[in-house]
């Protein structure tokens, strides 16, 4: 007994006198680094602080070194809200009569951020290298089939009196907006290497400069002061990449970012709940994304095009883009999404009509297996794909299709072996190239058709698109387009589900957060909120 | 001597073993890394620059041929680069590994100071109330994914209370709230392991003579059956740590810490297969020397191992 007394001869046992200082201690430390995060954006005295979900920055040998969002370059032509060439560094061009030489005028008084002037000399080393260079990855656009849509007609390119003038082998309706962006990024000269590599850092002739980054982590850019437009409110702005999506709106409502942008800031299922929070204002666009079923149409029922049409008369556009993308979609109709301005055929309806879709069903036959819906796993992380592809197999099977979902992390090689009748994906098109889309994935020798097993053979199509690639009259290349989307309508190898915006968000102590369809956010014009 | 000479041996041989399995899983996954890569702006690339990329990165030749050139460059310390922006795979891992040393360090020591006194606690005296809801709190902490604390503790301290960040390492605090998961996570199975040491210990002879020479029952734990039951504690603490990396690929994504997990994680979603190969490669050295150390150090403490590598 004696011995457990002189347990309690000092008072109290070793573990309180041990836990009191490590509390105290702890609480010490917390309040120590209380108030050292949190700020607004006004409080941390113009700056601004961005989070995106992946890198905006991908290093000298890379053909851009920074994403054109971050605006430390600026390319000669850029896209309108309906995806229309508009003018960024070129401020006017002119094709000849037969649609083989353009001619792009410059904006006068541009500097690098280095000082040296923009020149048409300096334009077309930027074109040279890039021809160079070419097929070379990057994270942003790989420089092989953008590239050749944009240069692969291309003969000489020369800088004639202070303008560029682009030379080409054949007509090219649409040079403006295949060079759209990235392709016609513009830096100094000086920025290359003798091999095309960025011998330091970016030197461009956007608002901003790059100071410093850091891979996977951080990106500092300041006001560069030999830009030519209108200031920025904001002389610094900071870009975190946060790839995990719980992180990046965790960074949001604790303060220490100050918006979240670029392609898919907020995934469908937080923009409600961060919409709902009055601090912050999430602002939806449309983008160039949008969701199609693809048909296997090279065997199996969806050979039949009644099984197709079927298909399409089943799907409930308007829920699926209102409850399972939580209305960050519009219901599809035309192939061309709205973000094609007047080249989407507006007069392409969807009818949801699940009666006779059964009709047909039973006109035809029901198959002898189930079909097979196929999503890709890396998709189904971003969207919603398991749920969409779930009521699309309930609504087959009521409609006399008994189907199953099949989600793989390979589609390509799922689809080349042909295990698959339906494909939902998403795809976009970077630079309101219509005929990019037309050409790659639906043309008859398209390797897309072919490989994947789609069987979409129409010389109807084919003609159309072609003539709609060299045609020179906007109004006769308009009716083309919305024609061949009629007869896609009817053809249905792949059709719409539904359009997608991008919601990207800010705290409500800026302003001026605005994104076109492409993702680009215009850093320049977010100010504080007076 | 033999023994640091076999067990080398044996480190270099699950090595070896390691990176046959890594090479032919990666390279037996479906898909083709080339198209991945080129398709990431959204652009379907044509036929021609897949094959151009396919032959760049070597992706045509044999899977065997393949992985004999890559265990060669590693041979040589060169682990190949990166597919996804070209740069060498062996500098961007180890760029990142101070970040995780410093979350697992910082897990570490949490998780012992957690661990060590609980568990000394509970052999004291196991029926208290306090021991029970001890084990009852551990099992349940146990229990709970790391990501859930994590969750938990980022919307308390970071969202709502704001004194410390949501993540990353820029400022000194950052490492608080991922250390925290980590420790919290790795200190329940730790102390288990711990008390089970202490209790095998406990009911050995020279404890019932520490007793009967007038010992309390706490300085008989703390001066003889904590040091009894050191090498068993140290291989626990050496397994913990193992744990620690794994756990930390997680962590790091969950709290956007820059360290070589959440390079991993990044590396596989972009079918990264270097860095892939890279990562686990660098992972089952780190065990291994862990392991090693382990054993070193417990060979040290332990008298009888010591007697017998003699």
């Amino acid at each position: 007994m004696s011995s457990f007394a002189s347990a309690g001869r000092s008072g109290t046992p070793w573990w309180r006198r041990c836990a009191i200082p490590l509390v105290a201690g702890l609480i010490g430390l917390l309040s120590a680094c209380a108030g050292g995060s949190g700020d607004s954006a006004q409080a941390r005295s113009g700056q601004l602080t961005l989070a995106a979900p992946r890198d905006l920055f991908a290093g000298p040998d890379d053909p851009y070194f920074t994403h054109q969002a971050l605006q430390v370059w600026e390319p000669l032509v850029t896209l309108d809200a309906e995806l229309k060439p508009s003018p960024a560094l070129a401020t006017t061009w002119k094709r000849s009569a037969d649609g083989r030489v353009w001619t792009f005028q410059l904006r006068g008084g541009v500097r690098f951020s280095d000082g040296s002037p923009l020149t048409a000399e300096a334009v077309v080393v930027n074109i040279e290298r890039f021809r160079r260079i070419a097929p070379k990855q990057s994270p942003f656009f790989s420089l092989d089939a953008g590239m050749e849509s944009a240069y692969g007609r291309l003969k000489e390119v020369r800088a004639d009196g202070g303008a560029v003038v682009f030379e080409l082998a054949d007509p090219v309706a649409d040079l403006p907006a295949r060079l759209a962006n990235f392709f016609s990024m513009i830096q100094a000269p000086s920025a290359f290497d003798a091999a095309g590599r960025f011998a330091g850092k970016p030197v461009g002739t956007g608002p901003y400069m790059l100071v410093s980054s850091s891979k996977g982590q951080r990106v500092e850019l300041i006001a560069n002061p030999h830009y030519w437009g209108k200031r920025p409110a904001l002389g610094k702005v900071v870009v975190r990449t946060i790839p995990d999506a719980n992180a990046r709106v965790a960074a949001l409502r604790a303060g220490e970012v100050d918006a979240l942008i670029d392609k898919g800031a907020l995934l469908t299922g937080q923009v409600g709940a961060v919409a709902a929070d009055r601090r912050f204002r999430v602002t939806r666009t449309p983008s160039v994304l949008t969701h199609y079923l693809t048909f296997n149409s090279s065997r199996g029922p969806f050979a039949d095009p009644r099984l197709r049409e079927a298909v399409d008369l089943t799907i409930d556009r308007t829920m699926i883009a209102k409850r399972l993308l939580a209305g960050t979609a519009t219901p599809g109709a035309s192939f061309l999404s709205p973000v094609f301005g007047d080249l989407a055929d507006p007069n392409v309806r969807t009818p949801y009509d699940p009666e006779r879709a059964r009709r047909l069903v039973s006109e035809v036959g029901r198959p002898s297996r189930p079909i097979t819906i196929l999503i890709s796993s890396a998709e189904a992380g971003q969207f919603p794909y398991t749920d969409i592809a779930e009521v699309l197999r309930s609504a087959l099977d009521q409609a006399g299709l008994p189907a199953r979902v099949s989600a793989v992390e390979a589609t390509k090689t799922t689809m080349e072996s042909g295990d698959y009748d339906i494909f939902l994906s998403a795809y976009s098109v970077p630079n309101g190239d219509a005929d990019y889309l037309f050409r790659r994935f639906l043309r008859s020798d398209a390797e897309w058709n072919r490989q994947r097993g789609l069987g979409y053979d129409s010389e109807e199509f084919d003609r159309l698109i072609d003539r709609a690639a060299v045609s020179t009259d906007t109004t006769e290349r308009r009716d083309l387009y919305r024609k061949v989307q009629r007869l896609l309508a009817t053809d249905r190898p792949m059709i719409p589900v539904a359009y997608q915006d991008n919601p990207v968000v800010a705290s409500n102590a800026l302003t001026g957060l605005t994104q076109d369809a492409c993702y680009l956010v215009d850093l320049a014009k977010i100010a504080p909120a007076s | 001597m033999t023994f640091a000479v076999s067990r080398a041996l044996g480190a270099a041989f699950a090595l070896l073993v390691v990176s046959v399995l890594t090479f032919s899983l990666t390279s037996l996954a479906p898909g083709d890394p080339a198209e991945e890569l080129l398709r990431r702006g959204g652009i379907q690339p044509t036929q021609a620059s897949v094959a151009a990329l396919r032959a760049e990165l070597g992706l045509d030749r044999p899977a065997a041929v393949q992985y004999l050139g890559w265990l060669h460059g590693v041979l040589r310390g060169d682990f190949g680069r990166s597919y996804a922006d070209g740069t060498p795979v062996a500098a961007q891992i180890l760029s990142r590994v101070p970040a995780t040393l410093r979350l697992a360090g910082a897990g570490f020591l949490i998780a012992v100071a957690l661990a060590v006194p609980m568990a000394v606690r509970a052999q004291i005296r196991p029926h208290t109330a306090l021991g029970r809801i001890t084990r009852a709190l551990t099992s349940a902490i146990a229990a709970v994914p790391p990501y859930v604390v994590g969750i938990l503790l980022v919307s308390v301290l970071a969202v709502e209370l704001r004194i410390l960040p949501t993540g990353g390492d820029a400022t000194a605090d950052g490492v608080i709230l991922p250390g925290l998961t980590l420790g919290v996570a790795t200190a329940a199975p730790l102390m288990r392991l711990l008390r089970s040491e202490l209790a095998a210990v406990d009911g050995s002879p020279f404890m019932a003579l520490a007793r009967a020479k007038g010992l309390t029952v706490r300085r008989a734990i703390v001066l003889h059956a904590l040091p009894a039951a050191a090498p068993g504690a140290i291989s626990a603490a050496g397994v913990a740590l193992i744990e620690l990396v794994g756990g930390a690929v997680v962590v790091e994504t969950l709290f956007n810490w820059p360290g070589v997990g959440q390079l991993a994680v990044t590396a596989v979603r972009q079918r990264d297969i270097p860095m892939v190969q890279g990562y686990v490669l660098f992972a089952a050295m780190a065990t291994l020397l862990v392991l090693v150390l382990a054993d070193v150090c417990v060979a040290l403490v332990d008298p009888r191992l010591r007697d017998k590598s003699r």
